[in-house]
C-alpha cells in the first residue's frame, strides 16, 4: 500500500471516532472529501518527487479549495475558485460554527458551519499525518495529530468511546506503522528474521509480508489487549464492559472531581432570554417545595465541588426506603408528603433526580441509586429525561427550641462539613462574628446571618456578579454586596462554616410556579441555596438570596429560619406562585434559563460512581487478592499436572504383575539402564515396574514430562536438537556426580528413549522416587529466586499459555496468509504489465530488477 | 521368562555382534594409539557395507589404519597406490588373450579383494578414480561386456592428502558421495604419541596383528546390522537433518538422497556397536558430521566467514528438533 493513501485511511479511520459528536452522518462525508482530496495531492507529490516541504502548503490550498468548493459552490469562480464573496461566506460559516459548537452540547446538530469546521479540522490533521509520515517519515509522530483527534470526543463526552470504534481507529493506526515499516523494508531489503521458522528459505525479494505480518500480530496483539485488560480488571472497568475511561474519570479513584461548571454556569443560564419549561410536578399538599439536585460539600477556595457519589446496589431506590436523612434526630416533627414529579422530555442526560429534601422514598423507573451522605439521586445508565416519578419527603418542623438545643458542636457526621481552605479573607470572618453579635446559639446565629443576607445587609439581586471563589466573595461580602443566588449561597454556606456551623450549597430548583394545578419549574427558577446542619435536626435550608420581583421570583424563606420575634410570614420569598417571570429581583440567581442540551453538558462533568458499595480500602485488597489468585494460577496448574503425574507413575509402580529382572545392557558406554549408586528398594521398585510396554509407557511419558517441566522450570530447558540421552547427560554433569542422582536421571532418560526409538518399551521404568530426587537436586543447586520462581511462576505452564496464545495469533496469521498471497500475486502481475507496456521507462524497470537481485540472491 | 524367544535370539545375535566387533577393535587399537573414535567409526563403516575416506596430512597413520583393518580380518586385502599413470584396468583387471585355450582370460585387477586400500586416491586421473568408484557403487566390475560381481564384505578405504595439491585430481562431488564416511586421523595426544615411539621404535606391531574375525562372521554382523530397528521418528529426523542441509543458505549444495541412506545405515550399525537394536537420535547426531560433512559445498558466504561444513552441520543438529512420540 502506498504511504499516502495509508496516512489518508489512518486519519479516517481515527475521524470515527469523531461519530458520537454529530447528529447525522453529513459531517463525515465532507470530512472523508477533505481527507481524499488532501491524499491525492499528497499521492501526486510522491509520485513527481516533489520536494518534502513543498507538499504541506500545496495540500493546505487544495483543502482550501475543496472547503470553497463544498461549502462556498455557488459564490465561487467555476464552482472552486474562491472569489472575495466566497470567502467570506466561508468565513460566516466558520464563525456560525464556532458559535454553534460553543453553544450546543455534543451530540450536535451537523449544520454547514459545523460540518465546515469539522471537515477542515480533520482536512488539516490529514496534512499533518501526510506531513510526518510521508515527507518527514516519521510514521510514529503522526500518531500525536491522530491522538489529537481522538482526544476530541475523549475528553468532551462523558460517555466513553465504544470499543469498535477504538479499535477502527487504533488499526488505522498500525496501518500506517506497517505501511511505513514494508516501505523502508522494500527499498532496503530485509534486516531481521521476523517470523519463527524452522526452515530458511531462499527468497528472491526481500519478503515485506512477513514483517507486515510480525506488525500486524503486535498490534493486533496490543490492540486486543488495551480493550481487554481494562474490562478484565475490575478496580478499572467503569460501568459497560469495555468502555473506556479516557476523561470521564468515573473510576472509584477518581476522587475530587467536581462539578466545577454547575455553579459557575448558573450565572450565564439566568442571563439567557429563553425560559423553558424544565419539569413540572404536583404535591399531595400543594405546597412548593425546592428541588435539589447537587449538594456540594467541599470549598476549595475557588468553587464549591462534590464528594466522590456512592451509589452501592442496595441503595437502590427500587430496594426500598431512602437511607434515613443524616442527623435527623426522632424527637423532631416531621411533616410526610408525597410529591409526582414529571421532567420534561428536553432534558438530555440528566442523570441526577430532582428531589425534594429529605426523600425518604423515590419510585422511579431505572436503576436510580441514591447517594448515603447527601442523599442524592442518581444513575450511571439511566437518564432523567421524560421521567415520571414518585417522591416521598419527611420534612423535619423543628420549633425554634430544639434548634437552640441542638449541641453546640457539630457532631462527627458534620465536622467534615466545616472545613475552609486557607487563604480566605479574616475580614469575612470578623463580619461573620459582628453579623451574628448576640446569637447564643448555632441556630440564632444562622438566623441572623440569613437576616442580615436577606434584609439589614443591604444586598442587591444583580445578574451581572460573577464568581463565587475566595477573591469574588470577599468583594461581594465587603464591598459590592450585588450578587445572585451563587454568591447568596456561598457566602453564607462559607460564613457559617467560619462561624462553626456546617454548611454546604445546593444546586437545584426552586419550587416554581403554579399553572393550572400543577407547579412548573423552568430554567429560571434554577437556584443555588445553602444547607446547614444542626445536630439532632440533621441539614435545613436557608435562604439568603432575596426573593420576589427584585431577585430570585420564585425563592422562598422557610419558616424556621425567620427570626422568631417577627411575624411567621416568610419574609423575602413571596408566595409559592411569584411571579414566574425571568430574572426578577435581586436574589440569588435562580438558575436561569438553561439550554436544555446545556443541562446535559454540565451535568456530564460529575463524578458518578456506580459504587458497588465496599469501601476503597476493601476494594484494593480484594483486587489484590484476586491479582493474586490470577498470578498463582501457572502455579496452581503445574502442582496439580506434578500431581497427577506421579499419581500415573505410583500407579504403575504398583500394579505391573509380572516382574523382568533388569535387564543387563551390554555395552557400557551406552547400556546404563542400572547404575550403580541406584538403592536396593529403589532397584527392586524399578524391577517391579518393568513390564509390558503398554502399561508402562504412561509411565515413562509422564515422568519424562514431569522431568522436561521440573528443568524448564529451573531453568535448564530441553533444547530442540537435544536427545533425551544428551538431556541426561547434561543435566548429570550440572547436578554433579552423586551416583544415585544420576541414576534416576538415567533411569528416566533411558526408559523415555525406549519408548520412543525401540521396539517396545521393556525394561526398568522410572519410578516417582526419581522425579523427586532431581528436583531436589536441582533446587539445591539454584538460587533462592529461581527455586522460588519454579515454585510460583513455573516457566514451564507460563511456556504453554504462550503457546496457547500462539495458536491463536497462528489462525490470525492464516487468514492473513490468503490475503498475502493474493497480494504477491498481484504485484507480480503488475511488474510484468510494467515490462510489457512500459519500454520508455526501461531504466526504471531495470534498476527495481536491479535491486532485487541485489538483495534477494543468495547462490 | 517374559522374553519371547525372538528377542532373546535378537539379544544373543546382538552380544556377539558387539563382541565380534569389539575384537576388530581391539586389535586395530593395538596398531594405532588413542585414535578409538576414529577407529570405532571405521568399523561402523565396515558394519554398514560403506567405504571409507580418509583424509589428513601425510605420517598420521592413515595407511596403518587401513592395513590393520585389513589384517584383523582375515580376508583378502589389495592395495592400490594411486599414481596419475595408474590406468583403469590396473584396478578392475584385464580379459588376456591365452594362448592354449585360444580364448580371452578375465586376470582380476586388485578390486577383487574384500578390502581395498587406495592410497592417494586423488593422484590418479579421473578416468581412472571413476572406475574404482563404479566397483564402489555396483559391487560389481564389467570387463568386455562380462560382469564379476565382488565378494562381500567389500569395502574400499581410500586415502587422500589434503595439503600437497599439485599435480592431482581432487574427487568431483558425485564421486565424494559414494564414500559413506570421511574422517579425519588428527595428530595424535603426546601420550599416544610416546607409546608409538616405544612400540614401534621395537618392531612392526602390524606384522603381529593376527586375525580376529573371519569374512563369514563380518558377513553375518552385517546381516544382523540390517536388522536393528529404526523407528519412524528416527526416519524422519534423518530427513529433517538432511532437508535442513538442502536449506541451508550457508551451503550452495546439501546432502544427496543416497546421503541419507549412508546415514541411516550407518546409524544401524553405530547403534549395533552401542549393545543397542534401536536407532536413537544420538546415532544420527554422532554421524552426521562424518558422513554428510565431505558432501556439502559451502556457499561463498560461508567461505568467506570459513565456515567449514562441519560447523554447519553443527548448526543443523542443534537446530532440527529432536523428534518425540512414535
Amino acid at each position: 500500500m502506498k504511504l499516502p493513501i495509508a496516512a489518508g485511511l489512518a486519519t479516517a479511520a481515527v475521524s470515527l471516532t469523531l461519530y458520537p459528536l454529530f447528529e447525522g452522518g453529513s459531517w463525515f462525508w465532507a470530512s472523508l472529501g477533505a481527507i481524499i482530496v488532501v491524499t491525492a495531492v499528497g499521492m501526486g507529490a510522491s509520485r513527481l518527487s516533489a520536494p518534502p516541504w513543498a507538499a504541506p502548503p500545496v495540500m493546505v490550498v487544495a483543502l482550501g479549495l475543496y472547503l470553497t468548493a463544498v461549502f462556498a459552490g455557488d459564490e465561487a469562480w467555476i464552482g472552486f475558485i474562491p472569489t472575495k464573496d466566497s470567502v467570506l461566506l466561508v468565513g460566516e460559516l466558520f464563525g456560525s460554527g464556532f458559535d454553534d459548537i460553543q453553544r450546543f452540547a455534543a451530540p450536535v446538530p451537523a449544520n454547514e458551519g459545523i460540518t465546515l469546521l469539522t471537515a477542515g479540522g480533520v482536512g488539516v490533521m490529514a496534512v499533518l499525518v501526510d506531513l510526518f509520515t510521508v515527507r518527514l517519515r516519521r510514521a510514529a509522530l503522526a500518531g500525536l495529530p491522530l491522538l489529537a483527534l481522538f482526544t476530541v470526543p475523549a475528553a468532551v463526552l462523558t460517555d466513553p468511546i465504544s470499543w469498535p470504534a477504538f479499535m477502527i481507529g487504533a488499526f488505522g493506526y498500525v496501518g500506517l506503522l506497517v505501511a511505513d515499516g514494508r516501505e523502508r523494508l522494500g527499498k532496503w531489503g530485509r534486516a531481521v528474521f521476523v517470523r519463527r521458522t524452522r526452515t530458511v528459505t531462499a527468497d528472491s525479494a526481500p519478503d515485506t509480508g512477513r514483517l507486515a505480518l510480525s506488525g500486524r500480530r503486535i498490534g493486533v496483539t496490543a490492540i486486543g489487549l488495551a480493550v481487554l485488560l481494562p474490562a478484565l480488571l475490575p478496580n478499572l472497568a467503569p460501568a459497560p464492559l469495555f468502555a473506556f475511561g479516557v476523561g470521564n474519570g468515573l473510576g472509584p479513584g477518581g476522587g475530587n472531581i467536581g462539578i466545577p461548571d454547575a455553579i459557575a454556569e448558573l450565572g450565564g443560564e439566568l442571563r439567557q432570554e429563553a425560559n423553558n419549561t424544565v419539569l413540572t410536578y404536583t404535591s399531595s399538599d400543594d405546597q412548593p417545595r425546592y428541588l435539589r439536585i447537587y449538594s456540594l460539600d467541599v470549598f476549595d477556595g475557588t468553587k464549591w465541588t462534590i464528594n466522590p457519589l456512592r451509589g452501592r446496589p442496595e441503595d437502590r431506590v427500587s430496594e426500598g426506603p431512602l437511607p434515613p436523612a443524616p442527623g435527623l434526630g426522632p424527637t423532631v416533627p416531621v411533616k410526610r408528603a408525597e410529591t409526582q414529579i414529571s421532567i420534561s422530555d428536553d432534558i438530555r442526560t440528566l442523570r441526577f433526580l430532582p428531589l425534594p429534601y429529605p426523600a425518604t422514598q423515590v419510585d422511579a423507573d431505572g436503576d436510580w441509586r441514591a447517594d448515603r451522605n447527601s442523599l442524592m439521586v442518581f444513575s450511571t445508565d439511566d437518564e432523567a429525561a421524560g421521567l415520571d416519578y414518585r417522591v416521598a419527603t419527611g420534612e423535619p418542623q423543628p420549633t425554634p427550641e430544639q434548634l437552640d438545643l441542638a449541641a453546640p458542636e457539630p457532631d462527627s457526621g458534620g465536622r467534615r462539613y466545616l472545613d475552609l481552605p486557607a487563604g480566605l479573607d479574616p475580614r469575612v470572618a470578623g463580619l461573620a462574628q459582628r453579623v451574628t453579635a448576640g446569637a447564643t446559639t448555632r441556630y440564632q446565629q444562622a438566623v441572623k446571618l440569613q437576616e442580615w443576607f436577606t434584609q439589614s445587609g443591604a444586598f442587591t439581586y444583580s445578574l451581572k456578579a460573577s464568581g463565587s471563589g475566595g477573591e469574588a466573595l470577599s468583594q461581594f461580602i465587603l464591598t459590592d454586596r450585588s450578587g445572585y443566588c451563587e454568591q447568596f449561597a456561598s457566602a453564607m454556606a462559607v460564613m457559617a462554616r467560619m462561624l462553626g456551623i456546617p454548611a454546604k450549597v445546593s444546586i437545584g430548583f426552586t419550587g416554581g410556579t403554579k399553572i393550572g394545578d400543577k407547579w412548573t419549574v423552568r430554567t429560571h427558577d434554577a437556584h443555588a441555596w445553602p444547607e446547614l446542619y444542626f445536630a439532632g435536626v440533621g441539614w435545613l435550608r436557608f435562604e439568603p438570596t432575596p426573593g420576589g420581583t427584585a431577585g430570585q421570583g420564585t425563592a422562598q424563606v422557610p419558616q424556621y429560619s425567620l427570626p422568631v420575634t417577627p411575624t411567621a410570614s416568610p419574609s423575602p420569598g413571596s408566595s409559592p406562585g411569584a411571579s414566574a417571570g425571568p430574572d426578577d429581583t435581586t436574589g440569588d440567581s435562580a438558575p436561569a434559563p438553561r439550554n436544555p442540551r446545556e443541562i446535559e453538558r454540565d451535568l456530564g462533568n460529575l463524578p458518578i460512581a456506580a459504587d458497588p458499595g465496599t469501601p476503597l480500602w476493601v476494594k484494593i485488597a480484594i483486587g489484590v487478592v484476586a491479582a493474586v489468585l490470577v498470578l498463582l494460577i501457572p502455579a496452581v496448574v503445574r502442582l496439580s499436572s506434578r500431581y497427577r503425574r506421579r499419581r500415573v507413575l505410583d500407579k504403575v509402580a504398583f500394579a505391573v504383575p509380572d516382574p523382568v529382572g533388569p535387564d543387563p545392557e551390554a555395552d557400557g558406554s551406552d547400556a546404563d539402564l542400572i547404575v550403580s549408586g541406584d538403592t536396593s528398594a529403589r532397584r527392586k521398585r524399578r524391577a517391579v515396574a518393568a513390564g509390558a510396554s503398554e502399561q508402562v509407557a504412561p509411565a515413562v511419558e509422564a515422568a519424562w514430562a514431569e522431568l522436561g517441566d521440573t528443568l524448564t522450570d529451573f531453568g535448564m530447558a530441553r533444547r530442540p536438537g537435544e536427545s533425551p540421552r544428551a538431556l541426561g547427560r547434561r543435566v548429570a554433569q550440572t547436578l554433579g556426580t552423586d551416583p544415585g542422582l544420576t541414576a534416576s536421571i538415567t533411569a528416566i532418560t533411558s526408559a523415555e528413549e525406549r519408548r520412543r526409538y525401540a521396539r517396545s518399551v521393556n525394561g526398568p521404568s522410572p519410578v516417582a522416587a526419581d522425579l523427586r530426587q532431581v528436583r531436589r537436586a536441582l533446587a539445591a543447586a539454584a538460587s533462592k529466586k529461581r527455586r522460588l520462581g519454579a515454585t510460583l511462576a513455573p516457566v514451564s505452564t507460563l511456556l504453554r499459555l504462550r503457546a496457547l496464545g500462539e495458536k491463536a495469533l497462528d489462525g490470525f496469521d492464516r487468514l492473513e496468509n490468503i490475503r498475502l498471497v493474493a497480494g504477491r500475486s498481484r504485484n507480480g502481475a503488475d511488474d510484468t504489465m510494467g515490462n510489457r507496456t512500459v519500454t520508455v521507462r526501461d531504466g526504471m524497470e531495470d534498476e527495481a530488477g536491479a535491486g532485487r537481485s541485489l538483495t534477494g540472491s543468495r547462490r | 521368562m517374559a522374553a519371547t524367544p525372538d528377542v532373546t535370539d535378537a539379544e544373543t545375535r546382538l552380544e556377539t555382534l558387539v563382541d565380534t566387533a569389539n575384537r576388530i577393535r581391539d586389535a586395530i587399537e593395538s596398531v594405532i594409539e588413542g585414535k578409538s573414535d576414529v577407529i570405532r567409526l571405521t568399523v561402523t563403516v565396515l558394519l554398514a557395507e560403506g567405504h571409507l575416506l580418509i583424509e589428513d596430512v601425510p605420517g598420521v597413520g592413515k595407511t596403518m589404519l587401513a592395513k590393520a583393518l585389513a589384517r584383523s580380518i582375515d580376508c583378502p586385502v589389495r592395495r592400490v597406490q594411486f599414481t596419475p599413470d595408474l590406468l583403469p584396468s590396473d584396478i578392475t583387471g584385464v580379459s588376456a588373450y591365452n594362448q592354449q585355450t585360444g580364448d580371452f582370460e578375465f586376470k582380476p585387477g586388485p578390486v577383487f579383494a574384500n578390502i581395498v586400500v587406495g592410497d592417494e586416491i586423488n593422484r590418479a586421473s579421473p578416468k581412472t578414480q571413476s572406475a574404482l568408484l563404479e566397483c564402489m557403487e555396483e559391487r560389481q566390475v564389467t570387463v568386455d561386456g562380462e560382469t564379476y560381481r565382488l565378494e562381500s564384505p567389500f569395502m574400499v578405504i581410500a586415502t587422500q592428502n589434503p595439503i600437497e595439491m599439485e599435480g592431482t585430481y581432487a574427487l568431483p562431488e558425485a564421486q565424494r558421495d559414494r564414500f559413506t564416511a570421511k574422517i579425519a586421523m588428527g595428530y595424535p595426544e603426546p601420550a599416544a604419541e610416546l607409546e608409538m615411539l616405544d612400540v614401534h621404535g621395537a618392531s612392526q606391531p602390524l606384522d603381529k596383528l593376527e586375525p580376529v574375525a573371519t569374512t563369514a562372521e563380518v558377513r553375518a554382523l552385517i546381516e544382523a546390522i540390517r536388522a536393528v530397528y529404526v523407528s519412524q521418528p528416527v526416519k524422519k529426523y534423518a530427513i529433517d537433518i538432511v532437508a535442513a542441509t538442502r536449506q541451508s543458505p550457508d551451503l550452495l549444495l546439501g546432502a544427496s538422497p543416497r546421503a541419507t541412506l549412508h546415514l541411516v545405515r550407518s546409524a544401524r550399525a553405530h547403534a549395533a556397536l552401542s549393545g543397542r537394536d534401536y536407532v536413537i537420535p544420538d546415532d544420527l547426531q554422532d554421524l552426521a558430521g562424518p558422513v554428510l560433512a565431505h558432501r556439502l559445498l559451502p556457499s561463498m558466504e560461508a567461505l568467506g566467514q570459513q565456515r567449514r561444513p562441519e560447523q554447519v552441520i553443527d548448526e543443523v543438529i542443534r537446530r532440527v528438533p529432536v523428534p518425540d512420540v512414535k
